[in-house]
């Protein structure tokens, strides 16, 4: 696609933000960077632009406003600052891509404060309802972007949604990140990706895998 | 955001509320800044845009670098590469902010969608593209048979506003001339007055 899309990313400055927008920075993508305390911005600004000096990459001050000049939204905040964020982005994010990103952990990591039937993702979903939400980016440590390939493989990327051209948008900016985009299904399947990251979380703690692991599936 | 575009949809079909927030649900605002791009060439065009506010054009490059601009649209205006969202091509347009704007964008998958089912989206729609089927044809006859000079009265008489918001190289774009024959046709307007 030769048509330059614009991103919004809300919580720009997070680890997951602020190494998404690294990772995309490359590609043929215009950034609006949003977060809550502006002057946190400028430092992801800045190490963007000592990569990649014509990186089209901006900071924006209010979310709103950023979500209404983007192509695709993503929501880089945790599970529970979704709500309010969905609350001020709601009328601009009609019919345009959200990405979902978070994972619903309690307090211990040891398991989700969601109900089994349903999921972070489908719950945005909910806020938003005219909103294409695709679940994407949960399984993936922030210390992957910088590496997305562990032991000599490409770390799979899950992705999930109810709208196949959105799938199909989003597993292309999962390419451009370096990671290999795997379409697993509906916006349901984010319950799975959900646990699965979760479990990564907890193996990581058990077997020191020091954030920088991720999932793959072998296959012939 | 939507205020324009519903202003424009009720005045052709009135719109029961309902009928309105289904419509509304199907639609995407989007802000563009000047001099950015909705759609390049050789991209396939997805939606059509709204004016709501601002100013657009869609322009064609030849094979030595010269831009064509095909259409202008200022607020209450469509604009899309109506070939290209048709039958699915790439585009043969780039559309481009002339100024920042605001837009409401419905994409194909919406537009099929509400054609079925909203009979007044549908008629709302047949409007549009008879409309832009019926300037396509004025547009053919002026560049065809028209003189120079009438080819510039007739756009400065039927867009005085675009006249005023936009340069002169594009003026002398959408009618067919480069800005130095332009210039001497108005010239040559102003001495014959």
């Amino acid at each position: 696609m030769k048509t330059k899309q614009t991103i919004a990313i809300i919580g720009a400055s997070g680890n997951m933000g602020s190494a998404i927008a690294k990772s995309l920075s490359k590609g043929n993508y215009r950034l609006l960077l949003y977060t809550e305390n502006t002057d946190k911005v400028q430092p992801v600004i800045k190490e963007i632009h000592a990569v990649n000096p014509s990186a089209d990459v901006e900071a924006m001050p209010c979310s709103m406003h950023a979500s209404w000049e983007a192509d695709i939204i993503i929501v880089a905040v945790p599970y529970n600052a979704e709500k309010n964020i969905a609350e001020k982005i709601k009328e601009v994010a009609n019919q345009k891509i959200v990405i979902s990103i978070a994972n619903p952990l309690n307090n211990t990591f040891n398991g989700l404060v969601t109900t089994p039937d349903t999921s972070a993702a489908e719950e945005l979903q909910q806020l938003l309802p005219h909103a294409k939400v695709i679940k994407a980016f949960n399984t993936t440590f922030a210390q992957d972007f910088a590496s997305p390939v562990i032991d000599g493989k490409k770390v799979d990327a899950f992705i999930a949604g109810n709208d196949e051209e959105a799938l199909e948008t989003v597993a292309a900016l999962v390419n451009t990140i370096g990671f290999n985009p795997v379409i697993a299904g509906d916006l349901s399947v984010s319950r799975t990706l959900e646990n699965m990251q979760l479990l990564l979380i907890q193996l990581g703690l058990k077997y020191n895998y020091n954030w920088h692991a991720g999932w793959k599936i072998l296959h012939n | 955001m939507y205020e324009v575009y519903f202003e424009h949809f009720n005045k052709k079909v009135p719109l029961t509320e309902a009928e309105q927030s289904l419509i509304k649900s199907r639609l995407a605002v989007k802000k563009i800044r000047k001099k950015q791009y909705l759609l390049q060439e050789g991209d396939i065009c997805k939606t059509i845009a709204f004016v709501e506010k601002g100013l657009l054009r869609s322009y064609t490059v030849d094979e030595n670098g010269g831009e064509h601009i095909m259409q202008f649209a200022v607020e209450g205006w469509f604009i899309s590469d109506l070939y290209s969202f048709l039958t699915g091509e790439p585009a043969t347009y780039n559309i481009e902010a002339v100024e920042d704007s605001e837009l409401v964008m419905i994409s194909k998958s919406a537009y099929d969608e509400l054609l079925t089912k909203c009979a007044k989206y549908e008629k709302f729609s047949r409007i549009l593209i008879t409309g832009a089927y019926i300037a396509l044809q004025k547009r053919i006859n002026s560049l065809m048979s028209f003189t120079l000079e009438e080819r510039y009265e007739t756009f400065m008489k039927q867009y005085p506003e675009i006249a005023q918001r936009v340069p002169q190289h594009m003026i002398a774009s959408y009618i067919g001339l480069t800005p130095e024959t332009l210039s001497r046709v108005r010239k040559r307007i102003a001495t014959n007055k």
